[in-house]
């Protein structure tokens, strides 16, 4: 089986290298041949690389030990959801999962756009089995899944026991198909230069993959900020860690992308800059996959890499780069588009300004992540970066965001009247002002998070008055205020999606405020009967227990969780000996409401049972940055959705 | 009682968004429902109280030192053994009445600068804390400077309208909101 295995493999690197021959021959001479061949080969390749997936699927699942992927990823003990799981756990199967992803990818494309772009398809087609050639070369020469073992073991090294835990079984597959979903615009702009035509329809065409990439990488990020809390036993969600960073930096792009491409598409400026943000975010996605699998920072992430893979990854990266600029810079003269502004003030001013914030912010996390590799290089001494540094850096650009994201949608194309800006504005400033003052009352006293609240209250604000204003409009219409907002909201999905999905954001942000701003903890010793207090709460210690589970050794403390006034909750926190591990594993102990959560973890205990030392903490509002994905998620939907058609208008009079 | 304030807020929220301004002072409600809205953000902050400052001297050193064994974790919050007896010896020296740089400087000569989280702002690694401003700056001036060359450039007027064809889309208003 598993020469079979990378016998598909190797076939997909040749069918790749072919189809790209095929496709750029039928695209020059242009032929339909080439191209129809390509589009097999497309289709091909997808099939031989689900073999591969279904090979390695199946020896996870039947524990064939034989293949020296599953002998260190997984063991007969392991659970079948992480045995499936085990496929993502490690670096050849992570790849393996990219290339499926990106094949997967390459034969909807095929299928939905061999109509709509006879004369581009092929370039596209180049592009993705040019991407889709690289990891399967990596695959086939330098990491195979399918490499053999002998003697075979008797029982697996079992999957990471960090791993083990749901939100791992979904984060790395929606993160990956955010970073694969981003090749699919690059390819169409690439498509767009080698072809030499250069109008916005790639742009539109794309708009809906850019989008839902974009969306899956922003979950990817929340699921793994949601393992992170709820795994790691540190009570936070976000480390700013190097992978983490790493997976941040091309969403910071992509969001740039996401917002630049409209002026481009409504006004035709800003071409070759659209080009570069896709460019530079599709580099990122190779950077950040690079960063993981090479092992080059410490991370929670690293696996075990080897050098060939970390060399491969960056020349790849640099081919990337060096191709696509070249490409860009060769067409440029094609790509001049007839800039105009009409006022410093306007919408597109405003979307120049959210470019260069999020553009700064990637630049400087970019750096803070490299720093200590810069260090070592230059200076030859060990540094660090961390979270502190992060959000010190971070914190401004993100409050230029927030004001952003309030003007932007509102303020006008082209120029922005004084009389606009105060008709748009005015309110929602005052609002935000008065909820500050509000704010401040109610005992919000870090200027960072009284900020961002006033910042965010400003931000529904607007969205609201911009509502109320269409609504008021279309009331009388439509027959009542609720229609009128469905109605007014169904013909302009793009623009009211992005509404809710701005909703979400805020949301993400005040939950991120509260919860940096307002933690408390406390860690404390305690024997049985004893009791902890913070806050309003009170936690009681109960007593210890062990067990043997099927792949670990467990130490239960339990303990009881009191509010000021009735008993809340039973809470039991735990440490988890695993065999392959030197450190135990934290199992936390968590109690949410919406306005916080209740975090205990246990730090230590006494071997005869009569104390354990637990970290309890209350983080308030973490919850909102959960519930804002899932608004980003309604938003995202909707916007998605096709707009609703009008009624065919009559044909009125003469043109 | 005090539990159901948030719920009636949650509901009266889109109620009043939505609701009919008046005509004459048109964006009132917004106003009001916005202020609910903070109302519901504000209300967690209720719950806050100072913390021990000693124990809070000793978090926000310890969160600016990185726990040696751990993959990427501040000592703060670190689970590990090693990090809470780094936090006990913090919480020892403080007591003492030394100063945090001085506590700093004792890590740093022990396990090297790689322990702190926050580049020291002088020699090289202050370019940890020059390049991203000079990023932000560099791009914001950038781009100013560019959009004022657009600016300057244009015309500088927009498309005039013709009259007729405005005078048909104020009739089709007319007609449909009649219709």
């Amino acid at each position: 089986m598993a020469t079979v295995g990378h016998w598909s493999l190797l076939l997909g690197l040749g069918l790749s290298l072919y189809g790209m021959l095929a496709a750029w021959l039928g695209a020059r001479r242009e032929s339909p041949a080439g191209a129809a061949s390509a589009r097999a080969a497309v289709v091909g390749l997808f099939l031989l690389v689900t073999i591969g997936m279904a090979i390695l699927e199946w020896a996870l699942l039947t524990d064939d030990f034989g293949l020296r992927y599953v002998a260190l990823n997984s063991s007969r003990g392991t659970p079948i959801l992480y045995k499936i799981s085990a496929l993502w756990g490690a670096l050849e199967g992570s790849l393996l999962l990219w290339e499926w992803l990106l094949a997967g990818f390459a034969v909807v494309v095929v299928l939905l756009y061999r109509a709509r772009h006879p004369d581009l398809l092929p370039y596209v087609i180049v592009v993705l089995l040019a991407v889709s050639a690289f990891f399967l070369g990596l695959m086939a020469f330098f990491s195979s899944p399918f490499e053999q073992m002998s003697p075979i073991p008797a029982d697996g090294r079992g999957l990471n026991p960090l791993l083990e835990n749901p939100g791992m079984a979904f984060h790395p597959p929606t993160l990956y198909l955010g970073y694969v979903g981003f090749t699919i615009p690059y390819a169409f702009a690439m498509a767009g230069l080698l072809r030499g035509k250069l109008d916005a329809d790639w742009i539109g065409s794309t708009r809906r993959w850019t989008v839902t990439a974009w969306y899956f990488l922003s979950m990817g990020i929340l699921f793994g900020a949601w393992w992170s809390y709820r795994v790691l036993g540190w009570g936070g969600y976000w480390a700013w860690d190097p992978v983490e960073n790493a997976s941040l930096l091309p969403w910071l792009t992509g969001t740039a992308f996401l917002h630049s491409v409209m002026i481009q598409e409504r006004r035709g400026m800003f071409k070759v800059w659209n080009l570069s943000l896709i460019i530079l975010t599709f580099a990122l996605t190779l950077f950040g996959t690079f960063l993981t699998r090479s092992g080059i920072l410490s991370s929670v992430h690293a696996f075990a890499g080897s050098p060939a893979i970390g060399t491969s990854f960056l020349a790849f990266i640099a081919l990337v780069l060096l191709v696509s600029f070249g490409l860009v810079a060769i067409r440029s003269d094609r790509l001049k588009a007839p800039v105009e502004l009409d006022s410093m003030l306007s919408r597109e001013s405003a979307f120049v300004l959210n470019n260069v914030i999020l553009l700064a912010a990637t630049f400087s996390v970019f750096f803070g992540t490299v720093y200590p590799l810069l260090s070592e290089a230059l200076r030859g001494v060990k540094a660090s970066v961390g979270a502190p540094f992060f959000t010190l850096v971070n914190f401004p650009i993100l409050v230029v965001l927030l004001l952003l994201m309030g003007v932007g949608p509102l303020i006008a194309w082209r120029r922005a009247s004084p009389d606009n800006l105060k008709r748009n504005f005015l309110l929602p400033a005052l609002g935000a002002l008065a909820a500050g003052l509000l704010i401040i009352v109610f005992g919000y006293r870090d200027p960072r998070v009284v900020l961002i609240l006033i910042l965010s209250a400003f931000v529904l604000g607007t969205m609201t008055l911009d509502l109320s204003r269409g609504v008021r409009a279309r009331r009388t219409t439509d027959g009542g205020t609720l229609p009128a907002l469905r109605s007014l909201m169904a013909r302009n999905r793009r623009r009211y999606g992005g509404f809710i999905v701005h909703l979400g954001v805020v949301v993400l942000f005040v939950g991120i405020a509260g919860s940096a701003g307002y933690g408390r903890q406390l860690e404390q010793t305690l024997t049985p009967g004893e009791t902890l207090e913070l806050g309003h709460y009170r936690v009681r210690f109960e007593g210890l227990s062990a067990a043997e589970a099927s792949s670990h050794f467990r130490v239960t403390g339990a303990f009881t969780l009191f509010n000021d006034t009735h008993q809340v909750a039973r809470l039991e926190t735990a440490k988890l000996y695993y065999p392959r591990d030197q450190q135990p594993m934290a199992e936390v102990a968590i109690r949410s409401t919406w306005r916080e959560d209740f975090y205990l973890v246990m730090t230590d205990f006494a071997r005869d049972g009569t104390s354990a030392t637990v970290k309890a903490m209350v983080n308030p509002l973490v919850g909102w940055i959960w519930w804002g994905g899932g608004i980003i998620t309604v938003g995202t939907l909707y916007a998605l959705l096709p707009n609703r058609r009008r009624k065919p208008a009559q044909p009125r009079g003469t043109r | 009682m005090r539990r159901l304030i948030p719920v009636a807020i949650l509901v009266l929220l889109p109620v009043t968004l939505l609701a009919p301004a008046d005509r004459g002072r048109p964006g009132v409600r917004p106003l009001v429902g916005l202020a609910l809205f903070l109302l519901l953000a504000g209300f967690p902050g209720v719950v806050l109280a100072e913390k021990d400052a000693l124990e809070a001297r000793v978090h926000s050193l310890a969160a600016e030192l990185r726990c040696p064994v751990c993959q990427n974790l501040s000592v703060a919050d670190s689970p590990s053994e090693m990090a809470r007896q780094m936090r006990d010896l913090i919480r020892e020296r403080l007591r003492q009445g030394e100063r945090p740089e001085a506590v700093k400087a004792y890590f740093v000569e022990r396990y090297g600068e790689w322990i702190l989280l926050l580049p020291p702002p002088r020699g090289f690694p202050l370019l940890a804390w020059i390049a991203p401003f000079l990023g932000l700056v560099g791009g914001l001036a950038g781009s100013f400077l560019l959009l004022r060359r657009w600016v300057k450039r244009s015309p500088g007027t927009a498309p005039e309208v013709d009259p007729a064809y405005l005078a048909r889309v104020r009739r089709d208003m007319e007609e449909r909101k009649n219709g």
